[in-house]
């Protein structure tokens, strides 16, 4: 296995001296789903931000395929091959479907854009058949479907996703999830953060959970799930019986 | 009732409609309402009125097209004022509103627009004087066109200009790649960036387009009524009222609620005194506010 993104001892937050990420270090290796748990507060949102380029990074690297892309401003990073899916308002509500594909970064001007954009409607038969009305007439689930189809047609590396279960209902989140499984087969990387713990963990193949800006405990998904402790502790809720 | 006023307003509508949609773009992308916008107009009025003087300098003078007071020197002076009051722009957002911007208090780039409209507007009184200037000193005859109303021969051929350049930037706006990111932006910027859109290319090309769009509006009230360095100062109430009676970020409506305002402006002239005139944009501007703040084609704020 070899990392495809790595993340060393990273240091980041929105004002000078108030570090929310404090030397949090994690890898993903290739075709992995890597999921970042922890508290509310604990910086999971801000690292993925961070990882991205959204968040000022004031120490520590972050490596994608063995190069350094620490703090490259955040529209080129999808060139880079990295993608991120903001928790929420991840779509343009005026713009249709179809041009919400369109406006991803790096994609070729039409007509050779098409054969890009068509696999995606392939891969989300709900999108096609709304293609040309505005995004914002979508429901939650098809929002998020729209935020992961433009974020895979530039044919990123590594995918981030920042809660896409957030705000769903129960039937959603599992039809999202059992999408992301789908597209990682096609060799893709995820980097998965969430609260819903227990379907995160049911399709990753490794976790972090996040204290305090740093990471914790790495583990398998699934032994991170039989851990009382650290599902007591960490995770915010009672093991499943 | 005279029905000249109909023409009257579709024109001077028209024009308010052009420089409006510069308003309504930069408010929407770059989220500042630019108070300097009308003197991009002037500016450009005063550009092709130099280039016009080079030209004729260089190949003497030369005759107008048909019917109209002028000819091709003219249309060359006025492509290349476009650019370069686009240029102009671009040069006043990299001096001064970028670096303010990003300091991320809206307050302040506005201000600073109104310092830049100032400057902007002694330094052509300096240079030109306030005497007003014209592109020709031919006198049109204003021809019968039914119903009491008669038009000259600029007129019709300017609305027309006016019509394709509107129908353009509406679909370069829809259907181009820079268009649909431009659009992308002004709805949620930060999401802008995740996706890849490099916004100092979505900056450009909105300053690019806004003054050359002020530009044209500029030249064409030089050629139908004359260059004052207050021209633009005089548009920059109408040009407003009608960005927002259209609904910021909208360029349909900015371009529809300009005739409405145009209109309204020649009706109030004949009904209840041309001193009125400039309150008509002032009365919509307010009524609009009050009653539906986001226009006939805005979208409420989330």
């Amino acid at each position: 296995m070899t990392a495809i993104l790595q993340v060393r001892d990273l240091v980041a937050g929105y004002e000078p001296g108030l570090d929310i990420v404090r030397g949090c270090s994690i890898r993903a290796d290739t075709q992995e789903i890597v999921v970042i748990l922890g508290p509310n507060g604990a910086g999971k949102s801000s690292l993925i931000k961070a990882i991205a380029g959204l968040v000022p990074v004031t120490g520590g690297q972050v490596l994608l395929d063995g190069q350094d892309i620490t703090a490259t401003p955040a529209h080129l990073m999808v060139r880079r091959g990295l993608a991120f899916v903001p928790q929420t308002d991840n779509i343009f509500p005026l713009l249709t479907v179809e041009e919400n594909l369109r406006v991803a970064g790096g994609l070729p001007p039409r007509p050779e854009s098409a054969p890009r954009i068509d696999p995606m409607f392939a891969l989300f038969p709900d999108l096609a058949r709304q293609r040309r009305l505005p995004a914002g007439s979508l429901s939650g689930g098809q929002r998020q479907m729209l935020a992961v189809a433009r974020a895979l047609i530039v044919h990123p590396r590594v995918l981030m996703l920042d809660e896409p279960s957030a705000g769903l209902s129960p039937k959603f989140v599992e039809m999202v999830f059992a999408r992301l499984a789908e597209i990682r087969r096609s060799g893709l990387t995820i980097v998965l953060v969430e609260q819903n713990a227990k379907a995160a963990l049911s399709i990753g193949d490794r976790a972090y959970v996040l204290v305090e800006g740093r990471a914790a405990h790495e583990g398998p998904a699934r032994s991170l799930w039989d851990d009382p402790v650290i599902a007591e502790l960490y995770l915010g809720q009672r093991r499943a019986s | 009732m005279n029905l000249q006023f109909l023409a009257d307003g579709l024109i001077t509508g028209s024009l308010i409609g052009l420089g409006a949609i510069g308003v309504t773009l930069t408010y929407s992308i770059l989220r500042f309402s630019n108070f300097a916008h009308g003197d991009l107009m002037a500016w450009g009025a005063y550009a092709a009125l130099t280039l016009l003087g080079l030209i004729s300098a260089l190949v003497g003078s030369v005759a107008p097209i048909g019917v109209l007071s002028f000819g091709w020197p003219l249309i060359l002076a006025a492509g290349l004022s476009m650019a370069l009051v686009g240029g102009m722009a671009l040069v006043l957002d990299w001096l001064l509103f970028a670096r303010l911007r990003a300091k991320g208090q809206a307050i302040i780039v506005v201000m600073a627009s109104f310092g830049a409209s100032m400057a902007l507007r002694s330094l052509l009184e300096f240079i030109f004087t306030s005497k007003p200037a014209y592109f020709s000193r031919a006198i049109q005859m204003a021809m019968p066109v039914g119903l009491g109303i008669r038009v000259t021969p600029d007129q019709i051929v300017l609305l027309l200009v006016t019509l394709a350049l509107v129908v353009a930037m509406h679909l370069f706006m829809e259907r181009s790649q820079t268009g649909r990111e431009m659009r992308a932006y002004s709805q949620n910027p930060a999401l802008a960036r995740v996706v890849g859109i490099d916004v100092a290319r979505i900056v450009r090309a909105t300053w690019m387009i806004g003054g050359g769009l002020a530009c044209a509006a500029g030249v064409m009230v030089g050629i139908l009524v004359q260059i004052r360095p207050l021209m633009g100062l005089d548009m920059l109430l109408p040009m407003f009222a009608a960005a927002i009676l259209g609904g910021i970020g909208s360029i349909p409506g900015a371009v529809l609620a300009g005739l409405i305002i145009g209109l309204s402006e020649s009706a109030a002239v004949q009904l209840v005194g041309a001193e009125w005139r400039a309150g008509v944009a002032f009365a919509i501007l307010m009524g609009v506010l009050l009653i539906r703040p986001t226009g006939l084609f805005g979208v409420a704020e989330r």
